[in-house]
């Protein structure tokens, strides 16, 4: 395989106006779509009228709480109950032999990414690979500090807490491993029988001989080993569940927040052996996702399955040391890779290997497949030999998190075009012009085989830079010397694939009042969905937005949607909500031909009106539906093709070399998003996505300690995040280059923020440490991290302090 | 979720001495900002819990000739507004202001914070430098003979801080490199200069909790210049190391916030 410019085209990858039956969109009609209509959810939100997970109580309802591992890696003997359940308002104390008595089974995560655009990812012997199973509790061992073996419930929280103590397991510890890159060593221990090495997935892709080629005839060749810390969501409401039993019709009701419930309703029903039609999930307002809870929780699963051996409503509510400990989390990826270079500075070939820490279990492979797929970044890099594992260690499993995969390799991508920059003496912005794609390379199949769809990289880049008053780094660079501080700027340019669950469902209803209720399938966590799903439908429709209400999150109504995640939503639901929206107009335009006893293209349509051309007859969508005979289509359609979108962020530090502190004081970005429906939104996504990356770049950390593989960040004592005195104003642009993949020309917005921010903050503060001999620094760069750094280059500041 | 206890809420100091005394694993709670987060992690379960903020013994902020009386109730959101500290020791106004978030400012106590003894904790190291009296329930104890290491004080089981006195000195500082998570001191130092001495406590970075630096305080007796600390150090085996900050660096920041707090006397200076 090797790079291609305007790569031909699959079938089904354009977007086809005619065989979607939208017609071609006048986005000179639209009215309310790119305005920057405030979040009509904010005021339901910030008043108390929020409906999380945890606001949800039922009288009678019991209380559950989790029997935890204390071991990295430990056989589950003898587990004994006696007085756990001899306390007074203990209900039950299950155990997962009882739930194998119950014939429940392994939550199916399927987390190998299956679309024809996903890199594929395969055992060492190329079959599908062995994820190991997820029962709600193990039977054989805790594979990870946490894990839960068994679940009390009782009358009262406290209760509950109190039991969970009092449940004697007999423990067998077991040596454990935590870094991937150890539990890839020959003596590792082992986590599961069935894969001995720890070792689940390894593949290679690309082109090895041509690269191979490449390496030997380059003129310049920089290699770097990096890891991506793992950190975690640190979501605001910690997740909580209440499951509800009805014996009268045998079906369960689960109130739990999550990133789409209709994923939760199919692999719930499945892990307690019930008719998907028995499980109704109720996700409303949701406290933060990032990913975390995109998946299945067991906690979901045993209080659905507590609540029906009881007979009464159970609840958990996972406290916050819960969430560090069990929440799913990202990130946690080992690279090691190498950039060739000819004599002009133009890149050969690039080599990765990818290691990923999936932790006990495998609950996703987005990460590593995402990443795998975008190992060139924004550049032209003719062949590539890319080889991906996935491993087994004792830490809590690993999820697809904010911009799965993506930050992981754009931060791989940028730090080796820094090193080359330095190592060819080519300025590190001229280096970046010399191979970045141009326009008329797209569509690009790159090295690995993604496909990019449009963009305008270099132009990102130069807009970022004026913003950012690049031509003033200089000036600011001599200011803050002045003031005994170094100043760094580190500039990362990203593309990135979303690609996300590929089926959405959009129903519409006009009701005879006029308005029109549009039920959705995907998941909102705070993206306004409720706000920029009604722009469209309102510009479709030719109404007001006010005139939209979004239904979401209950899977009595919704009975298809893929949730939020991959940056998926707006392109999937804005795609079918314009085809249901098409739809409507059809269906409405024959009531109304019939109304007017005319032909239907006899009407012209405008403003939620049709009317007899050339007279003053007209009819409503509102007169047209009617309490019998509501107005209503239903739409549900499969889109596989990914968009790109792609970028550019740059980053302005200052450390004092005397006390080591850091303070990011510059940050600009431009993301091309392809149409942008809210800009405000839109631009609080990137606000918040710019945090999320700069902290795990600066603060955040799920650090372990290797020797008793204890979790070390448990509270955010330890753990630390980005503060709102530790941001700076952001200047972030939008820029909107179209997609050709769907109708309305929408890449994706949000992940953009983070996707380039890890790289950014890196190369920033290496740019500011350089003069000092600092050549490397790992994430998180906090003052301590600086303070080794400057230690291990000897050009300690020791000799500045009076010490 | 903490373990379940018995809450009192004595009407006198007598009162709660005696409900200490007959309780059968009792802790007094003032502000509860440090103690309630334990107990809600179920790392502390005691069996009894005596409030003691809204005693009228533990209230007031006074001045008494060159000493600053601030009750062992007063919340750190009162002790830095208060116009009397500002005015006689702003540099201790100014630390009760930096201490914690709004929260913790308006609930937590500067006599709940000198009993817990944090050896991150910032009231410690004005009362050692400022050579505070500790007045309790029973009796008095000078700065220098009331710490005792890590959450380990002078105080006797059941004794109750009611206030502290601060001589006023000629001038004050306090330098402090905050946890980027916790915001905790990682290192701090508050150096106080009296007619005839200085002195500099070092909170946040001592393996044994708040100590003073005496070598630091020699000097700077000699030459009230940061220039003086040239060539001192702290020895890196006497500091606390963790993930957020190594011995060696606790070390050295200690040494550059004494330096800090000596360039600017009078007010925080947060590195």
């Amino acid at each position: 395989m090797t790079a291609q410019r305007q790569a031909p085209l699959p079938d089904g990858w354009a977007y086809d106006a005619s065989t979607v039956d939208a017609g071609v969109l006048n986005a000179e009609l639209f009215s309310e779509i790119g305005k920057p209509l405030r979040r009509r959810e904010d005021h339901r939100l910030v008043t108390g009228k929020g409906r999380f997970s945890d606001d949800f109580s039922i009288e009678g309802q019991l209380f559950a709480a989790m029997v935890r591992s204390p071991y990295a890696h430990a056989r589950i003997g003898a587990i004994d109950k006696a007085e756990a359940e001899a306390l007074p308002g203990v209900v039950a104390v299950l155990t997962g032999q009882d739930a194998l008595d119950d014939g429940l089974t392994a939550i199916n995560h399927s987390p190998v990414p299956s679309t024809r655009f996903d890199v594929r990812l395969t055992a060492p012997d190329g079959s599908p690979p062995f994820i190991g199973p997820h029962l709600l509790l193990p039977v054989d061992k805790a594979r990870h500090v946490g894990e839960a073996v068994a679940i009390v419930v009782a009358e009262s929280r406290a209760a509950a807490l109190d039991a969970a103590e009092m449940v004697d397991v007999a423990w067998e510890e077991l040596p454990h491993v935590i870094d991937s890159l150890d539990a890839i060593k020959e003596d590792a221990p082992t986590l599961w029988d069935e894969v001995p090495g720890n070792t689940f997935v390894d593949c290679e892709h690309g082109n090895p001989e041509a690269t191979k080629a490449a390496f030997e005839e380059a003129a310049t060749v920089v290699r770097a080993k990096l890891h991506i810390n793992r950190v975690t969501a640190v979501t605001m409401e910690p997740r909580a569940a209440l499951a509800d039993y009805d014996a009268e019709t045998g079906r369960s009701t689960l109130y739990a927040g999550s990133g789409g419930a209709v994923r939760q309703k199919r692999e719930l029903s499945a892990v307690l052996g019930i008719p998907q039609d028995d499980l109704r999930v109720l996700s409303y307002d949701v406290g933060g996702n990032f990913g975390a809870r995109n998946r299945v929780y067991v906690e979901f699963g045993l209080v659905l399955w507590a609540s029906r051996r009881l007979q009464r409503p159970v609840k958990y509510t996972a406290s916050r040391s819960e969430a560090f400990l069990t929440d799913y989390q990202g990130r946690d990826l080992h690279t090691e890779v190498a950039l060739a270079l000819d004599a002009d500075g133009k890149f050969l070939a690039m080599t990765a290997d990818n290691v990923s820490n999936v932790g006990a279990r495998c609950v996703s492979l987005s990460p590593l497949s995402k990443g795998a797929g975008l190992i060139t970044g924004s550049y032209h890099i003719p062949v590539a030999h890319l080889r991906t594992r996935a491993v087994f260690t004792n830490t809590m499993c690993t999820q697809a998190y904010r911009s799965s995969g993506r930050p992981e390799v754009t931060y791989a991508i940028e730090r080796l075009v820094d090193l080359a920059a330095i190592e060819t003496g080519i300025d590190p912005i001229e280096l970046r012009r010399r191979n970045l794609l141009a326009p008329q390379d797209l569509p690009y199949r790159n090295a690995v085989g993604s496909l990019y769809d449009s963009g305008e990289y270099e132009a990102n880049m130069d807009r970022a830079m004026a913003l950012f008053e690049w031509d003033d780094v200089g000036r600011r660079r001599a200011d803050a010397k002045a003031r005994g501080k170094i100043l760094g700027v580190g500039l990362a340019n990203y593309v990135e694939s979303s690609i996300g669950t590929p089926k959405e469902r959009a129903e519409i209803t006009v009701a005879p009042d006029g308005a029109v209720e549009v039920v959705i399938g995907t998941q909102p966590s705070g993206q306004g969905h409720e706000t920029s799903f009604g722009q469209v439908v309102a510009d479709m429709l030719q109404i007001p937005a006010a005139d939209v209400t979004i239904v979401l999150g209950d899977t009595d109504r919704v009975s298809v949607g893929g949730g939020s995640h991959s940056g998926r939503s707006m392109r999937h639901a804005g795609t079918v909500m314009v085809m249901a929206s098409a739809d409507l107009l059809r269906v409405a335009r024959d009531l109304a031909a019939e109304r007017l006893d005319l032909a239907p293209d006899a009407l012209d349509y405008a403003d939620g009106t049709f009317t007899a051309r050339g007279t003053n007859r007209s009819v409503t969508l509102a007169d047209l539906s009617s309490e019998q005979n509501p107005l209503s289509v239903a739409r549900t359609n499969e889109m596989h093709a990914p968009v790109f979108p792609n970028g550019t962020a740059i980053c302005e530090v200052e450390i004092d070399p005397v006390t080591c502190q850091i303070a990011i004081t510059r940050y600009a970005s431009v993301d091309d998003v392809g149409r942008c429906i809210n800009p405000l939104i839109v631009h609080g996504q990137s606000h918040g996505g710019i945090a999320q990356g700069v902290g795990q770049a600066m603060w955040e950390d799920c650090a372990i300690d290797p020797e008793s593989g204890q979790p070390l960040a448990g509270s955010l004592m330890d753990y630390g995040l980005p503060r709102i005195d530790t941001m700076p104003f952001f200047d972030v642009e939008i820029s909107e280059v179209l997609s050709p993949t769907n109708p309305l020309g929408i890449k994706a917005g949000g992940e953009g923020g983070t996707t380039p921010a890890l790289a950014t903050v890196t190369l920033a503060v290496l740019d500011a440490l350089r003069p000092l001999g600092v050549t490397d620094i790992a994430m998180p760069i906090t003052p301590q991290r600086i303070w080794q750094a400057l230690d291990t280059a000897a050009a300690t500041p020791k000799e500045k302090a009076p010490a | 979720m903490m373990y379940g206890f018995s809450f009192h809420r004595p009407k006198s100091l007598a009162e709660a001495a005696d409900v200490f005394a007959r309780a059968d694993d009792p802790t007094y709670v003032s502000g509860g900002h440090s103690l309630l987060p334990t107990m809600k992690s179920r790392l502390a379960a005691p069996s009894d819990l005596i409030a003691l903020t809204h005693l009228p013994e533990l209230q007031g902020i006074t001045r008494d000739g060159d000493r600053v009386i601030i009750g062992a109730a007063q919340t750190h959101a009162s002790v830095a507004s208060a116009a009397l500290v500002q005015d006689a020791l702003p540099a201790l106004a100014q630390l009760a202001g930096s201490i914690g978030d709004m929260q913790v400012r308006h609930r937590g106590t500067i006599g709940g914070s000198l009993a817990n003894n944090d050896p991150a904790a910032d009231y410690p190291s004005a009362v050692l430098a400022l050579g505070a009296t500790i007045v309790t329930s029973t009796r008095e104890i000078h700065a220098d003979d009331y710490f005792d290491g890590m959450f380990a004080t002078a105080l006797e089981l059941g004794e109750i801080i009611t206030a502290i006195a601060f001589p006023i000195p000629k001038s004050a500082g306090y330098a402090k490199m905050r946890n980027p998570a916790s915001r905790y001191a990682l290192a701090a130092s508050f150096v106080a200069k009296t007619e005839d001495a200085v002195r500099v406590a070092i909170t946040g970075a001592g393996s044994d909790g708040v100590f003073r630096w005496s070598a630091a305080e020699k000097a700077l007796g000699a030459s009230f210049d940061s220039a003086a600390l040239a060539g001192l150090a702290l020895s890196a085996d006497d500091m606390l190391g963790d993930m957020h900050a190594d011995a060696s660096y606790r070390a050295h920041l200690a040494a550059i916030c004494t330096q800090r707090a000596v360039d600017n006397q009078g007010r925080l200076t947060l590195l």
